[in-house]
């Protein structure tokens, strides 16, 4: 009989012990393998959110997009930027807060992003929203919103909405506007507490009042083909704005904010295979203490030391190996519960996830889980392979 | 005069305690032949079972020579002592030791399949002695689906898997009754009559009788020998 | 920056990550600007240096920051067009005399004073939904942590009393009832449990300093990130003591169902 079998017969003898060591190793495995998806998945799924925007670079007034004021002059800015041959097409985008009248009586706070694209002739603007019904807004008086606005005011393709938009950011106290709603659109960058709702720039400044300058919170680039490039040349054309491709704001945001989840995730990855080596160091241990007396007349027999020691490490393996695979799904399904939790956060967009599965963290996962087997095994292997055959036969009979 | 399998010289065995060293074996100086048939007896902590292990490769002499089979053992690897206990050397045990999640048949082949036999071979093998030892209708049960004696016949048949020179028993019928010890004794003269050598330690008078040397041993060392 | 004094610099105070930054040192003259084409400059002495109160919510963030005296500020900032006075702030921090008062205090102002939003701060802390988000995420992992250590806790506590399995037998054996046996185990349970919860705070509370340096190096911060209260380590014993203990008459009553000549029997 060899390791692996003689290791599942030893583990079946105690069926409770096995099942409950297994599934020790498959919740702890569950947490250590959220945990690797956790240390690379932000950065992934918004990597990811912002290839699949259509958009490579985005320019900004501040070291971030978002941050640091306004892009000032945004329609000569934007006209600079597609006069250059690596830049495909160009989107102004203006952001408003607006306040959306409802059948309840309460306005609905809401985001209105107000857009303006330049591009090569032939070639296509895609908006940062996609349209699920309807049609996208072109004119000044259209709009799409999104269906939690939709519902929440009672409003369908072709209804009025009737709004107070403001775009400087101060308490204004502006007359109502109205725009007709001519689809209903997702918006992937706004979480998923907020509401949003498109149009063109025309259309947001009519909104806000008409006198909002010509600026703009964001630009966004589409390359030609380069994009790092590209953005070389937009920081020579315009240098007193930041020219950011995908990955260097992906890089910015991992140095700031979504730091915090790589270092939990690495501490909790280091606390979890800690904790795991030393449980199964214990159950290891025990089970093989129980059994010292049947190990040195298996010796006494004539078995080797070192086939004593791959029996303990089988049963590891197979303890590990068992309980690992179980930890897969279970890893996965903890992970959708633990992404719902901290897609609660205020400002995440709804379609960044915190988890997202790569092949590089199964295989992490499993060559931590195969470090795990091998040392928790090694204190068990140790007893078996220095144990005195003669003393221990003795002892068995004496006790 | 038939071949020597254990030449001892000399041999002695000292354990380092707490409280001072402890001689459980002194200067003993002893020859196991092909075929022997071997009692050895006395009083609870003369050494008996620290001679068996010195006989069966399983401890070494603090001071002395041992040869099995012309071999030093004390010059032998872990590994070769291993493999010499494999194939030329069986152990029986007073608490029989068979691994309670294997069938009488799996813990038969045990020693067998670390041996390196092939399927069809161990399981020919382990079917033949399982015969051998009037077992062959509980080859499918576990130990604690067999009686004390019944352990003790499977050990016997585990022990002479790899067909050894020498059998060493160490108190095989210490844990049976009377009647189920002379059956025991009865199959072991059958071994030794079949030509393996056995070396028993017993404190079982009748088991000693059967022998046809016994070794009588007090701190340490052999004071007699007799032979029938 | 120019070293020379000017007579009319205001003073600013400067975070000690910008003077570390840019080599500056009380007394230091700098050009602070509004714009990066550094339009409308001013000279300011540095006047001294603090530690910036640390926020969490800009972990990350290096604080590159100036203090003023407000009237400087709005001055500086001022666009110069538009006529003085006609500036305005962010927000109003108010020191109360009763601090137990903010709650009545922060409703009087918002009847008062529409268009004005008053609080208390502690309910701008707790509003504070990323680390209300992050509290329930520590949470969830924690809870997968207690049952894998529960899982783990049973297996171990099921093989250590079966060891003592003989000594059970042969106890009942000689009369002792099953209940007599299992209230010795609980007592066992507690005892151990008890030790280990004792022992786990400790670690915990050496893990504590440890996490706390390691991330305050990390991100250079005063932030606190572990922290073991009372509660937290009352929270955690009561869990511990009671999972162990439990645990180990789980596992004896398991045992106790056998027939003692069952289990004396080797």
């Amino acid at each position: 009989m060899r390791a692996l079998g003689f290791a599942w017969r030893s583990l079946v003898r105690q069926p409770a012990r096995a099942i409950l060591g297994v599934l020790g190793v498959a919740a702890v495995g569950a947490l250590l393998f959220d945990m690797l998806l956790l240390s690379q998945g932000l950065l992934v799924s918004m990597r990811d959110l912002l290839d699949r925007s259509g958009w490579d670079i985005r320019v900004s007034a501040g070291e971030l997009p978002g941050r640091g004021g306004r892009v000032p002059a945004a329609t000569r800015t934007a006209e600079r930027i597609i006069t250059l041959p690596s830049v495909k097409s160009v989107l102004i985008v203006r952001l408003a807060n607006a306040r959306i009248e409802s059948p309840s009586g309460s306005p609905i706070a809401a985001t209105f992003e107000g857009v303006r694209g330049y591009a090569r002739p032939g070639d296509r603007i895609s908006h940062p929203w996609t349209v699920t019904r309807g049609r996208d807004a072109g004119g000044a008086s259209e709009t799409v919103i999104d269906s939690a606005i939709a519902k929440a005011a009672n409003l369908q393709i072709g209804s009025l909405i009737t709004l107070r938009a403001s775009c400087i950011g101060d308490r204004e106290a502006l007359p109502p506007a109205q725009l007709r709603v001519v689809g209903i659109a997702e918006f992937p960058f706004r979480g998923t507490d907020e509401d949003a709702m498109a149009g063109s720039l025309d259309a947001l400044k009519a909104a806000c009042g008409g006198n909002v300058g010509d600026e703009a919170d964001l630009l966004l680039v589409t390359s030609v083909s380069e994009a790092t490039a590209t953005a070389a040349a937009i920081r020579d054309a315009v240098p007193d704005l930041y020219a950011m491709t995908n990955d260097e704001v992906v890089g910015r945001l991992q140095q700031t904010g979504f730091s915090y989840f790589r270092q939990i995730s690495a501490v909790l990855t280091t606390v979890t295979i800690t904790f795991a080596v030393l449980l199964i160091t214990v159950l290891l241990t025990v089970s093989v203490n129980q059994r010292l007396g049947e190990i040195a007349a298996l010796r006494a027999l004539g078995f080797s030391r070192s086939r004593v020691v791959a029996d303990v490490l089988s049963e590891s393996a197979l303890i590990v190996g068992s309980g690992g695979l179980l930890s897969l799904p279970l890893g996965m399904l903890l992970a959708s519960g633990l992404d719902r939790i901290l897609k609660g956060m205020p400002g995440i967009p709804a379609e960044l996830h915190f988890f997202v599965f790569e092949p590089t963290a199964l295989a992490v996962h499993i060559g931590l889980l195969v470090a795990t087997a091998i040392l928790a095994a090694l204190y068990p292997m140790r007893i078996v392979s220095s144990l005195p055959i003669a003393a221990t036969l003795r002892d068995e009979v004496i006790g | 005069m038939s071949e020597i399998i254990v030449d001892a010289k000399g041999v002695s065995r000292t354990f380092a305690m707490a409280a001072g060293p402890v001689h459980a074996v002194r200067d003993v100086t002893l020859q196991i032949r092909a075929g022997d048939h071997v009692a050895v007896r006395g009083p609870s902590g003369c050494g008996k079972s620290t001679l068996l292990h010195m006989l069966g490769c399983v401890d070494a002499p603090s001071s002395g020579t041992l040869l099995f089979d012309g071999h030093d053992v004390s010059t032998l690897s872990d590994s070769k002592r291993s493999a010499l206990r494999l194939k030329r050397i069986g152990f029986i045990f007073q608490r029989f030791f068979l691994l309670p999640m294997l069938t009488a048949a799996e813990n038969v082949e045990l020693p067998l399949s670390e041996a390196g036999a092939s399927r069809k071979d161990r399981q020919a093998r382990t079917k033949e002695l399982l015969d051998y030892v009037g077992l062959a209708a509980r080859a499918d049960h576990r130990p604690s689906q067999l009686s004390g004696g019944e352990m003790q016949r499977v050990a016997i048949a585990r022990a002479l898997a790899n067909s050894p020179q020498l059998l060493l028993a160490d108190e095989p019928t210490g844990e049976l009754d009377e009647a189920t010890g002379a059956q025991i004794a009865a199959l072991l003269d059958r071994v030794n009559a079949d030509g393996t050598a056995l070396v028993i330690v017993t404190h079982d008078q009748a088991l000693a009788g059967r022998a046809r040397r016994v070794l009588t041993m007090r701190d340490g060392r052999i004071e007699r020998e007799a032979a029938r | 920056m120019p070293a020379v004094a000017s007579a009319e610099a205001g003073s600013i105070l400067i975070s000690r990550q910008l003077a570390a930054e840019r080599g500056l040192v009380v007394g230091s003259i700098v050009q602070l600007a509004t714009d990066a084409a550094g339009a409308r400059a001013r000279e300011f002495r540095v006047a001294g240096i603090y530690e910036p109160t640390p926020d969490p919510a800009r972990l990350g963030a290096v604080p590159r920051e100036v203090r003023m005296h407000l009237p400087d500020l709005l001055e500086f900032t001022r666009s110069p067009d538009l006529p003085t006075g006609s500036e305005y702030i962010s927000d109003i921090n108010v020191a109360l005399v009763d601090p137990a008062d903010a709650v009545a205090f922060s409703r009087d102002v918002n009847a008062r004073m529409p268009g004005v939003i008053a609080r208390p701060s502690s309910e701008a802390a707790g509003s504070a939904g990323p680390f209300r988000v992050l509290e329930r995420f520590h949470l969830a992992i924690a809870v997968v942590t207690i049952v894998a250590a529960t899982v783990f806790l049973l297996a171990l506590t099921i093989m250590l009393v079966d060891e003592r399995r003989e000594t059970v037998g042969i106890l009942r054996l000689i009369g002792l009832p099953a209940r007599r046996v299992l209230v010795q185990v609980l007592i066992e349970g507690v005892i151990v449990a008890g030790a280990g919860a004792v022992f786990g705070l400790v670690l915990a509370v050496l893990s504590e300093s440890l996490i706390n340096t390691f991330f305050q190096w990390r991100y250079d911060t005063a932030l606190v990130f572990v922290r073991i209260t009372r509660d937290v380590a009352l929270t955690s014993a009561a869990i511990a003591v009671p999972l162990g203990a439990s645990a180990t008459v789980i596992a004896s009553w398991a045992l106790l169902r056998r027939s003692g000549l069952r289990l004396a029997r080797r």
